[in-house]
């Protein structure tokens, strides 16, 4: 997990809880944050555009105000699954929780958990995309990285790998938990980008790589890219290269 | 250490790093050698080792094949790891490209355990600049506790400064730890391990990660008493952990590799998408990929048709033809007529034949192979022959090495060692003598069928791919499964600009050692050809084999001279059957026999020798008989149709 992103991320979490207190002074940011408070985290985010400065007032922008408000849903989502579920101890878990989740997995618990309005503590859980759906079911959020459209990236949240070498072997080339991955060709063979490098492997390693799912849930499902690559699986390159045992549409 | 000039003082340097990140290319620079560079992993599959000089101390310098961690995938890999084990360097130079400089650092993390003084040469710059990434070096080498040197070794940039961070090369800093249980399991393994044994840690951390190689070589240097005894410790150590090692390992120390990226590499949000990226998609694509194929083998066919053949038929009629004259004025005929540029003469099928005829045709095609060989089009062959070559029976890792015998037949079967099936290992050496031609054979078949047209070489193409597929699907079926498929993992190289420099290095070099090796081979096959000659037993033999090469190849019978001529040397016969084609000796339909027949039958002296170090001696016998018989029907078989047909 980059460091830097956590760090901005307790920073901006912390501003919305003081928002939502009526608190703006830098005084009160310096000595309430979750962690060191760090003045070049702060100049980082005012270059970016996530928080206004004027004498020692501090604001979130409107960039900056979305970007905490994913935190705080990650962060009171996790409280309310962790507290509904174990009771008992749930703040430490949820911090760790709320720098590592997407969007649409913290969607799909707010949707089991039948769109929860408040967190453990009592403090207002910011709407989703679902809550605003009043989405009844939730999706999958882990796929495949053979379902991804061609050129699409996602974060690989687990591999099965067969056996250790091939652990090490693909843990070389940096294909891991956490790594973004952009598939790149499927036909005559999957090539996939992971940092920077291109590596082409068989159907059987790239099936067993998971990634975080990106489509957008709440909307119908975009086949797009699917539909042409399944358009192209019955032209040439069946032909040429064989029938090939479709998976996963 | 005192400064001499004796040798047994000099320091060593090993050269390490993942595969193409331009080790080779480090070792030229350093010691002004000149070992093959390209754009393609594989380039180097053995050791290569040279002196240099760095401020009066004398280095010998070793060149190794890719390396991706101390954790070995592949028999090539373990030639490195060994090399770094048993040759206890001074200094490992860690050769990293910038571009995948986070794949890199699981190298760099297992090297730091060992604690041999290190220095990083961070190559390749210029490309992640173009990229807008930039890598703060001096922040890596704080990180790291070693100097760091940015370089772009292609133009040799950055070799004064890496010679100089040599001189400051210390242990960095490796302060990961994996939790209590497994440190002291490491400790207590290394306790166990024998004295003399270097770099104790690292050879732990192996044992408890299963490192499928390492206990093989305790068990050789220290036997298996030792072995047994360690194998206890650590089965026990394994049941007082809970959970995956390796994984825990892993993880913990991708953590310090991602801390170390985030504070060092910093990238820009927007780039161009660049060309090469393009291009190297386009040439993969399923549908343009194989135009592009096409493209690039007629590009090479034209050109060497239309400027190498046209120059090598120009040098013989201006450079060779006056010789000849002047020669038959002195000598009309007799006995040193024949010797100098008789048929067999060691001036007319020696020397003219290999710098006149031969060495035209090797320069241009050269010049266009080198030119792919450093754009990294080759390896991205292997993703569009991948279905094809799986159908057979060659899964993964042997297509690298057939895609690299249309470069080298020997350096492709010297890297079947790469294949863990053996089963796999035999069909691909088999393949690669059989039905790859190599470059040098490529150009010159080009040279030859050009002269009957492009049909001619349509069809040789055609041809080869048939008879490739179906001996590959038959050895499939003979050779019987024995091992679960190695599943196909390839990292394909970026696609860049050639460099027009390293392009004519490299044609220069692969032509002076094609002379080097082989301008003696032409004038002593020549010259044996001519004894048997005058001894009769030529004849005897053409009269022997006048029912095989007329009969079932219905060749003309000095082409018997052509086939013995590869036997020494593939372009001695190759110069043999472009003369007889000048002479009109030839028609299409023998042409292209002649061709087939030559390059399925004869794989070079060093793809034996390569061979037979790969599968030994007698699957080599095995091999060449089977190669033998099969060139012999395919092409009596094609004679046969093609007469029919034409």
């Amino acid at each position: 997990m980059n460091n830097n992103k956590r760090h901005k991320e307790e920073h901006l979490e912390r501003l919305w809880g003081m928002r939502e207190a009526g608190q703006n002074s830098i005084d009160i940011l310096k000595e309430t944050v979750n962690g060191l408070f760090d003045p070049r985290i702060v100049d980082e985010l005012l270059v970016e555009g996530q928080v206004e400065l004027t004498d020692d007032k501090i604001e979130l922008t409107e960039k900056g105000e979305n970007n905490a408000r994913r935190v705080i849903r990650a962060h009171r989502i996790a409280e309310r699954l962790l507290y509904d579920i174990f009771g008992g101890e749930f703040e430490t878990g949820a911090c760790e929780f709320e720098h590592t989740v997407t969007v649409e997995l913290i969607d799909g618990i707010c949707t089991l958990l039948g769109h929860p309005r408040e967190c453990p503590h009592g403090m207002p859980i910011p709407e989703g995309e679902c809550c605003r759906r009043s989405a009844k079911t939730a999706h999958n959020v882990v796929t495949s990285l053979t379902e991804l459209g061609i050129g699409q990236s996602a974060r690989v949240a687990y591999m099965n790998c067969k056996g250790d070498r091939q652990l090490h072997k693909l843990n070389g080339l940096q294909v891991r938990p956490g790594a973004i991955v952009k598939l790149h060709q499927r036909y005559p063979c999957y090539v996939i980008e992971c940092e920077g490098a291109h590596i082409a492997m068989d159907e059987e390693i790239v099936s067993n790589i998971s990634v975080w799912s990106n489509k957008r849930q709440f909307k119908p499902v975009e086949k797009k890219s699917v539909e042409s690559e399944r358009k192209g699986r019955h032209g040439w390159g069946r032909l040429i290269f064989g029938r090939k045992k479709q998976t996963g549409f | 250490m005192k400064k001499s000039s004796n040798p047994s003082s000099a320091k060593k340097i090993l050269v390490v790093g993942l595969p193409n990140t331009g080790k080779s290319q480090i070792f030229n620079n350093l010691t002004g050698e000149y070992a093959v560079v390209a754009n393609s992993p594989l380039t180097t599959i053995e050791i290569k080792r040279a002196h240099c000089r760095i401020e009066g101390q004398l280095f010998d310098v070793v060149d190794t094949p890719g390396l991706h961690s101390l954790y070995i995938h592949s028999e090539e890999e373990l030639v490195v790891r060994d090399a770094i084990f048993s040759e206890r360097p001074d200094v490992i130079i860690q050769s990293i490209d910038a571009n995948r400089l986070k794949q890199s650092l699981t190298l760099t993390a297992d090297l730091l355990t060992t604690g041999i003084p290190m220095v990083i040469s961070l190559n390749a710059v210029d490309e992640t600049a173009r990229k807008g990434m930039w890598i703060d070096s001096d922040g890596l080498s704080r990180l790291l506790g070693i100097p760091v040197v940015e370089s772009i070794a292609v133009y040799s940039q950055g070799t004064k400064e890496l010679k100089k961070a040599v001189g400051r090369a210390r242990s960095g800093k490796w302060d990961v730890r994996y939790g209590d249980v497994i440190e002291n399991g490491l400790l207590s393994i290394e306790s166990r391990l024998p004295e003399d044994l270097a770099y104790k840690r690292a050879v732990s951390l192996l044992l408890l990660i299963d490192d499928p190689f390492i206990a093989d070589y305790l068990k050789k240097e220290y036997g298996d008493v030792t072995c047994a005894r360690l194998r206890k410790e650590i089965d026990e150590i394994k049941m007082q952990y809970k959970g995956n090692i390796s994984r825990v390992i892993i993880n913990r120390r991708n953590r310090w590799i991602d801390d170390i990226v985030d504070e060092v590499v910093k990238k820009q949000k927007v780039s161009l998408e660049g060309f090469s990226q393009s291009v190297a998609r386009l040439s993969r694509h399923p549908v343009f990929g194989i135009p592009i194929l096409l493209m690039v083998v007629c590009t090479m066919f034209f050109l060497v048709v239309n400027v190498a053949n046209v120059a090598s038929e120009w040098m013989n009629n201006r450079l060779w033809a006056p010789v000849q004259g002047a020669i038959n004025g002195i000598f009309p005929a007799g006995f040193w007529h024949d010797l100098l540029i008789g048929d067999y003469g060691v001036l007319s099928l020696g020397l003219a034949n290999a710098l006149l005829t031969i060495l035209p045709i090797l320069l241009v095609f050269f010049l266009m192979f080198n030119t792919l060989e450093d754009i990294g089009y080759i390896p991205n062959l292997s993703v569009l022959t991948k279905r094809l070559l799986g159908k057979l029976g060659l899964s993964g890792g042997a297509i690298m090495p057939l895609v690299l015998g249309f470069g080298c037949k020997t350096m492709a079967t010297l890297t079947t060692r790469t294949l863990r099936s053996r089963r796999e290992r035999y069909i691909a050496v088999y393949l690669i003598a059989f039905a790859v031609p190599c470059s040098a054979q490529m150009g010159l078949n080009m040279s030859i069928l050009g002269r009957m047209g492009a049909s001619a070489f349509l069809l040789f193409f055609s041809v080869m791919a048939f008879v490739g597929t179906v001996a590959g699907v038959a050895l499939n079926k003979i050779l019987k499964e024995e091992e679960a498929k190695i599943a196909f993992i390839q990292e394909l190289p970026a696609m860049r600009l050639p460099s027009l420099k390293a392009v004519l290095k490299k044609t220069y070099y692969r032509l002076y050692w094609f002379l080097k090796e082989s301008l003696l081979v032409f004038v002593y096959a020549a010259l044996a050809l001519f004894i048997i000659d005058r001894l009769g037993i030529l004849d005897a033999t053409k009269r022997m084999l006048s029912p095989i090469v007329e009969g079932i190849l219905g060749l003309p019978l000095a082409m018997v001279d052509a086939i013995i001529l590869c036997f020494a040397r593939h372009e001695a016969g190759a110069g043999l059957i472009i003369n007889l084609v000048r002479k009109g000796q030839m028609d299409y339909v023998q042409c292209i026999v002649a061709v087939i027949i030559t390059t399925l039958f004869a794989p070079c002296f060093a793809n034996i020798m390569a061979m037979a170090k790969e599968v030994g001696g007698k699957r080599t016998v095995a091999m060449l008989f089977g190669i033998g018989v099969s060139a012999l029907t395919v092409a009596g078989s094609l004679n046969w149709a093609l007469v029919a047909l034409l």
